[in-house]
């Protein structure tokens, strides 16, 4: 299993926080409750890590196409605060009506902003990085201009829908991790099992050796910006739901922590290789660290150290399992 | 005195040997050919003698010294340069830059732009070349390019200058004005190491020549007394591949592929030609004839390309690949690495790659389907690996090259198109090729073989078309002399010989 080094050290770090964040008295219960092993911390990790991880997987697909997409971030402001100002003018809609309007105008406007980066792409031959630079700039500022840099509230019936108990506690809410661990199965078993999906890696592999096997580049290489624009969709309705409001500021940077956990989960950004589910461990593994830097009680102005660290250690060391590997398959070969 | 001897020279490359114990001298003040096919390993030896490649084993004496070069300008320092046929030069930066790239004059920390000026000047002057030192190289043409490199050569003291094929991309003109300079050079004292395979210049301007063949050497001759024949039949003298005998012959079928006036501006003029089931039809010429070009505009990969190609008679569009895969045409690229396999993936998806949509449902893949399509395939190329799950970038080049060939296979065309099948493959693979691409024609497909190996063109085409400087200069039946095919390809004589 290529992602079994990323969920030991996973694991490894669960198991450091739970022996050494001591314990706490549960106000209600009166018991001794561990301070990460319980489980409204974990549900809070889950979620922390959902919104990352939903366009993580989006992103996964784009990086192996060998391209990037910086405006993902963008992306979910502009879709979030469209979908709010819309649903302002509902306010007397059914609160079923209200929830799947705002679900397809979300992900509807993020599939269609990854589709313009997908055409600009892939018609105009310039490199991803400036396309989408320039994007996350246009996009967070139509964000910013149809908002006038106010916050936007949305209806309650996004918040019930994102914040449901799924039959759990009353002080826990499932809804967000649930949303990712669907969006990664699909994303998995899409690059693992469609046409497309395997297309994709070819394309990223080599892309001359995928245009002499007939494959269609153009339409190849716009998908997986398609792809990434929905991802950033859903992620803005389940985390505008949750928050119960939207801004232009909203996701400001995020689309470092994303390019981050696909990398970390073993996306190699000369293509042609990554995994949906190692995009999502890549995303709980930096969401971690962070808590770790709580729960631990270490220092949190050494977070952006620790974390920048980490993330370079994390691809030095897969780096190093490849060549490895490589030099492994070459020795057999003689 | 010799200026430059070579005492028992070897030199390997991954999968080929490309000289072995070779010696030769090369006198002062001479202009000195190196000749072969393709492959012999002419170019390999310049290369080596201008420090961009590093020898094996044996010795290089300059000026009686022996000399070792790590790098190009040692060479350089030394006082020998090359003239690449392929350029290499800074494009985006001024002829001045260019020329005084590794030695920039300076003023202090700054750049001495007027010296700069100065010098690339007096250089271009030595050699008679009227080109603006400001103006960016890039913009230059072909020829004047090359002129920079010699101007930057001599200018640097050069006592050797290698040319390495200098006329291959220049017209008919600028290549009589380079052939002129190279005389001047040498009435200056300048030693010239001319490789190149066109017979009319060698005996224009070379004095000696040297001849090698599978990189080893034939024998080094004065070009005076020496006739064109005389050359040609040490260029291919080797016996008759044992191959040769077992040529079949081809049960002729029904007009697969019709090619009418295809041409490419650049590439090759107008060809026109057919392709019936059963046959192998051979394209032969030296590199740079356009045989390659041809075979990437039938498979719709050249955008400019235009002329009609017919497909068991119906028109076929050269917009791009998936249009000529549609109709049932391959092609086995002639650079795997880079145009037949993807290395990040592993032999099954890489052979199942141009018929995904067959073993897939509604879009998901079935493993059952693809892993028994592509096993099958796998199984016949007889690939030496692991397990079709193995990547393939640990694989060898033969075992790659086998595995193009079963991709194409696998996706059931009725031509391949088949470009270098066994460039970089040891014999045993190279053998098995052969015999699978007989195969094919017998099961009564089409294929379209282009091969720089004269033997092996001879031994399995059942018919021959001879490409010279993108012109077809010649149509041959089945088992033609290979100095009859070698004399059209090199342009030796124009009659049909036969």
């Amino acid at each position: 299993m290529q992602q079994f080094g990323l969920v030991v050290i996973i694991v490894a770090l669960g198991v450091i926080m739970s022996l050494f964040a001591g314990t706490h008295l549960d106000r209600v219960s009166g018991q001794t409750v561990n301070n990460f092993l319980n489980p409204s911390t974990l549900i809070q990790i889950a979620t922390d890590t959902s919104f990352f991880a939903i366009m993580a997987v989006g992103m996964t697909m784009v990086i192996i196409s060998a391209g990037i997409d910086l405006s993902i971030g963008s992306v979910y402001a502009m879709s979030a605060v469209l979908m709010s100002l819309a649903l302002q003018k509902m306010t007397n809609a059914a609160p079923v009506e209200q929830v799947l309007v705002g679900m397809a105008l979300s992900c509807g406007i993020g599939l269609l902003a990854g589709l313009f980066n997908g055409v600009m792409v892939s018609r105009l031959g310039v490199h991803p990085f400036i396309i989408t630079l320039g994007t996350m700039w246009v996009f967070r500022g139509i964000a910013f201009v149809t908002t006038k840099a106010m916050s936007i509230l949305v209806p309650e019936s996004l918040t019930h829908f994102a914040k449901a108990n799924l039959g759990m506690r009353r002080d826990l809410f499932p809804v967000p991790m649930v949303v990712m661990l669907v969006v990664t199965v699909i994303g998995a078993l899409f690059l693992q099992y469609t046409t497309w999906g395997r297309r994709i890696f070819a394309a990223g592999g080599n892309i001359e050796a995928a245009k002499y096997s007939g494959l269609n580049i153009n339409r190849i290489l716009s998908s997986v910006y398609v792809i990434a624009g929905l991802s950033a969709g859903i992620a803005a309705f389940v985390g505008t739901g949750f928050y119960g409001a939207s801004s232009s500021g909203d996701a400001q940077g995020y689309e470092l922590y994303v390019i981050a956990s696909a990398v970390v989960g073993g996306a190699s950004l000369n293509g042609g290789k990554g995994s949906a589910i190692g995009a999502m461990l890549g995303a709980l593994l930096i969401v971690m660290i962070r808590q770790a830097i709580r729960t631990l009680n270490l220092d949190q102005n050494y977070e952006w150290i620790i974390i920048g660290f980490a993330i370079v250690i994390s691809v030095v060391l897969d780096r190093w399992n490849a060549t490895r590997t490589q030099r492994r398959l070459v020795q057999a070969r003689q | 005195m010799p200026i430059l001897s070579v005492h028992n020279l070897s030199k390997r490359f991954p999968g080929v040997q490309a000289l072995k114990d070779v010696s030769l001298d090369i006198q002062e003040g001479a202009c000195h050919a190196l000749m072969g096919e393709n492959g012999a390993g002419k170019s390999t030896l310049g290369k080596i003698l201008a420090g961009l490649y590093q020898l094996d084993e044996g010795e290089i004496l300059f000026q009686g010294k022996p000399v070792h070069f790590h790098g190009p300008l040692d060479a350089v320092s030394a006082g020998i340069s090359m003239v690449h046929q392929e350029l290499l030069f800074a494009e985006n930066l001024t002829v001045a830059e260019n020329l005084c790239l590794g030695d920039l004059p300076r003023k202090g920390p700054w750049l001495d732009r007027a010296e700069m000026v100065r010098r690339s000047k007096e250089w271009l002057a030595s050699i008679g070349a009227q080109i603006d030192p400001l103006q960016v190289l890039g913009e230059l043409p072909i020829s004047k390019q090359q002129l920079v490199q010699i101007a930057g050569g001599i200018g640097r003291g050069a006592k050797v200058l290698i040319f390495d094929e200098p006329t291959s991309s220049l017209s008919q003109a600028e290549a009589l004005k380079l052939l002129q300079l190279i005389k001047e050079l040498k009435k200056k004292g300048v030693t010239c190491i001319y490789v190149s395979h066109r017979l009319e210049e060698i005996f224009e301007i070379c004095d000696t020549v040297t001849v090698l063949r599978d990189g080893q050497l034939v024998d080094t001759v004065s070009i005076q007394g020496l006739s064109r024949d005389d050359l040609v039949r040490m260029m291919i003298g080797r016996e008759l591949a044992a191959s040769l005998e077992v040529h079949v012959t081809a049960t002729m079928g029904d007009e697969l592929l019709r090619v009418e006036n295809l041409a490419s501006a650049g590439k090759f003029h107008p060809v026109s030609f057919s392709l019936r089931a059963g046959e192998i039809l051979g394209l032969a010429g030296l590199v740079g004839a356009g045989r390659t070009e041809i075979a990437e505009a039938i498979f719709g990969l050249d955008p400019v390309a235009n002329g009609v190609v017919y497909f068991r008679g119906k028109r076929i569009s050269l917009k791009g690949p998936i249009h000529a895969m549609k109709t049932g045409l391959g092609l086995v690229p002639e650079d795997r690495k880079h145009h037949g396999l993807v290395l990040s993936m592993t032999a099954k998806e890489n052979v199942s790659l141009p018929i995904l949509d067959r073993v897939a449902t509604a879009g998901w893949i079935e493993p059952q389907k693809e892993r028994s399509i592509a096993q099958k395939f796998f199984d016949k190329m007889r690939v030496k690996a692991p397990t079709i799950d193995a990547s393939t970038a640990g694989l060898s080049g033969g075992n790659q090259q086998k595995l193009v060939i079963a991709k194409w296979l696998a996706s059931e065309t009725e031509v391949l198109l088949v470009d270098e099948p066994t460039r970089g493959v040891d014999v045993g693979a190279k053998a098995e090729i052969h015999n699978l691409i007989r195969g094919l024609a017998a099961e009564g497909k089409g294929v379209l073989l282009i091969s720089s190996e004269l033997p092996e063109l001879l031994s399995l085409a059942t018919r021959l078309i001879v490409m010279r400087e993108g012109n077809m200069v010649g149509e041959l039946p089945a088992n033609p002399t290979e100095e009859t095919v070698m004399r059209l390809m090199a342009g030796v004589s124009n009659a049909m010989a036969g």
